[in-house]
């Protein structure tokens, strides 16, 4: 996407804003018909959730990690994290194991821990501020 | 491919290896896309978060959301926008997302739907949407809700968790029925000490904690806790919990149990992983510890703490020196109300108030502006706290391992060219 495209985005975005702020200020919620419409609107509500591209990082162990990891979560849950040293990594392993119940072998843990401190590692010592990426 | 249902509620291990499988392949897809010079379409999008590890932040348009700051994607996490949250009630569709496990609801059937009633009760209930509409008497309140975890990508040192910025809250009027009446209609025996509370979410493995929460018998009972069928007006969407919501003013989002189905009645406080373990806080009023020193008793989180913070400038925003800029922002606390917010443009030598918008009740946060009319050129460095009517301050160090309960006084640098 180029610069112009963006710079229109954001504009639209804002005015959707504030023609959306305008809408809700003006429009005062009505209590006392809302049962009514409520039921109006049909007793089956179902939505779709859309398809994300996956953020998937490029790493060591790859397969690994997606093989155990993306049962449960997507791989944004990884992606939108900043740079940690390698004990929080671990930490973090061993939570979604004793704590989420992740059923991941031992062997896999510790290549995926290599993943996690490939893609969003940081050399510095536990408990200093990680650098942004 | 596997269609949303499935997707949402596989618990065999074949469905997971089809999942899984399926996953593989879309990974595989991206990666042949980027290889053939497909690029995921990023947008850019006002986002407070601190130096987002992905880049530019993507927008996600989920079903009767509007365009929002997605965090993850399974199970959802979206955050507003900062604009949409310069109104008094923040609409609908731009209000925040946070589920927890990926078996999220995406279907509910009000001819099946039931908000059951269980435990230590002389009369276990099964009520129909219908019926909680017409039985209870209805009661409606104006009240705020954040994510524990609102701000989290602030905190330095940085924290593991979803990296969220300003986003994860919101302030709507809610309607609905008093817990207490349910619970009343139920009969409480004596020695119930906890309510449990249970939405129709499903975990991803059976080895996966169920998300439940749990309030004491007292504060269940307390009038102002509501199941809530409506919001701004209007049924909740499905992504922040249709058809039933619990409402616990002046308490983190995460006991606000979305698409509340079972509400247990219990005689022994609720072990549970989210309680227990989750969403715990170092004991004390700021919920304040050390890196090197991590607190050794923790609670579980509560009550919001008092906080307040700029929305206008937006982070990065460029002013221009001689002329009037109206800074803007919003202050909530647990439910005392905003007695006070004050603004300094001098890094804290001086303080002027700002002007208070619409007062909604105390369970409402404040909008704030203060108009300032930058000198000359340079970085000023911006900031903001408030004070509650029951005269509680803001923090002016604040960090704890979870980057929960956020309550510092916060700090903007803004440059004026």
């Amino acid at each position: 996407m180029n610069r112009w495209k963006s710079l229109w985005l954001m504009v639209a975005v804002a005015l959707v804003g504030t023609l959306a702020q305008q809408m809700q200020s003006q429009s005062k919620p009505q209590p006392s018909a809302a049962s009514q419409h409520f039921a109006g609107e049909g007793q089956v509500q179902q939505i779709t959730l859309p398809q994300i591209t996956p953020q998937i990082l490029p790493g060591p162990n790859l397969a690994v990690y997606q093989k155990n990891c993306l049962i449960c979560h997507s791989a944004r849950y990884v992606s939108m994290q900043p740079r940690f040293p390698k004990a929080v990594w671990q930490a973090e392993v061993k939570k979604m194991v004793d704590a989420y119940g992740a059923q991941i072998p031992e062997a896999d843990q510790a290549l995926i821990v290599e993943y996690l401190v490939a893609v969003r590692g940081s050399d510095a010592p536990p408990g200093t501020p990680a650098p942004a990426k | 491919m596997i269609s949303s249902d499935k997707l949402n509620r596989s618990h065999t291990g074949a469905d997971r290896r089809q999942f899984v499988s399926t996953l593989l392949s879309l990974g595989g897809l991206a990666v042949a896309g980027q290889a053939l010079g497909w690029e995921p379409s990023f947008a850019w999008a006002e986002t407070t978060a601190k130096d987002a590890s992905s880049g530019t932040p993507t927008l996600a348009h989920y079903p009767q959301k509007t365009e929002l700051i997605l965090l993850t994607d399974r199970p959802p996490q979206l955050e507003t926008p900062v604009h949409y949250l310069l109104s008094d009630l923040t609409p609908n569709d731009a209000f925040f997302v946070r589920w927890h496990l990926s078996g999220i609801p995406t279907k509910v059937d009000l001819n099946t739907f039931r908000l059951e009633v269980s435990g230590k009760v002389n009369k276990p209930l099964s009520l129909s949407l219908n019926e909680l509409q017409s039985k209870f008497e209805p009661v409606s309140l104006v009240a705020f809700t954040q994510c524990a975890g609102n701000f989290r990508s602030w905190f330095e040192p940085r924290v593991a968790g979803g990296q969220w910025g300003a986003g994860a809250m919101g302030n709507a009027r809610w309607k609905g029925v008093r817990l207490k009446d349910v619970l009343d209609a139920a009969g409480v025996q004596a020695g119930a000490v906890q309510v449990g509370l249970r939405g129709l979410d499903i975990p991803p493995t059976d080895k996966t904690p169920v998300f439940q929460k749990s309030l004491t018998m007292d504060h269940a009972r307390h009038g102002e806790v509501m199941i809530a069928y409506e919001m701004n007006g209007a049924p909740l969407p499905m992504l922040n919990g249709y058809p039933i919501r619990l409402v616990v003013p002046g308490w983190y989002a995460t006991y606000w149990v979305k698409s509340l189905a079972y509400i247990s009645v219990l005689d022994q406080p609720l072990k549970t992983f989210w309680m227990d373990k989750a969403y715990r806080i170092p004991d004390n009023p700021g919920a304040n510890e050390e890196p090197q020193h991590l607190a050794s008793v923790t609670v579980p989180i509560n009550e919001m703490a008092v906080h307040s913070v700029f929305l206008k400038p937006a982070p990065g925003e460029q002013l221009r020196a001689g002329q009037r800029y109206e800074l803007a922002g919003v202050a909530n606390d647990g439910g005392s109300g905003i007695h006070r917010v004050e603004v300094s443009t001098d890094g804290g030598q001086t303080w002027s108030d700002a002007t208070l918008g619409a007062d909604l009740g105390k369970y409402s946060w404040r909008q704030w502006k203060s108009d300032w009319t930058p000198a000359a050129k340079g970085t000023y460095k911006l900031m903001v706290r408030a004070t509650t009517n029951n005269g509680e301050k803001q923090a002016t160090a604040q960090w704890n391992r979870s980057g929960y309960q956020r309550d510092v006084i916060e700090h903007q640098d803004v440059v004026v060219a």
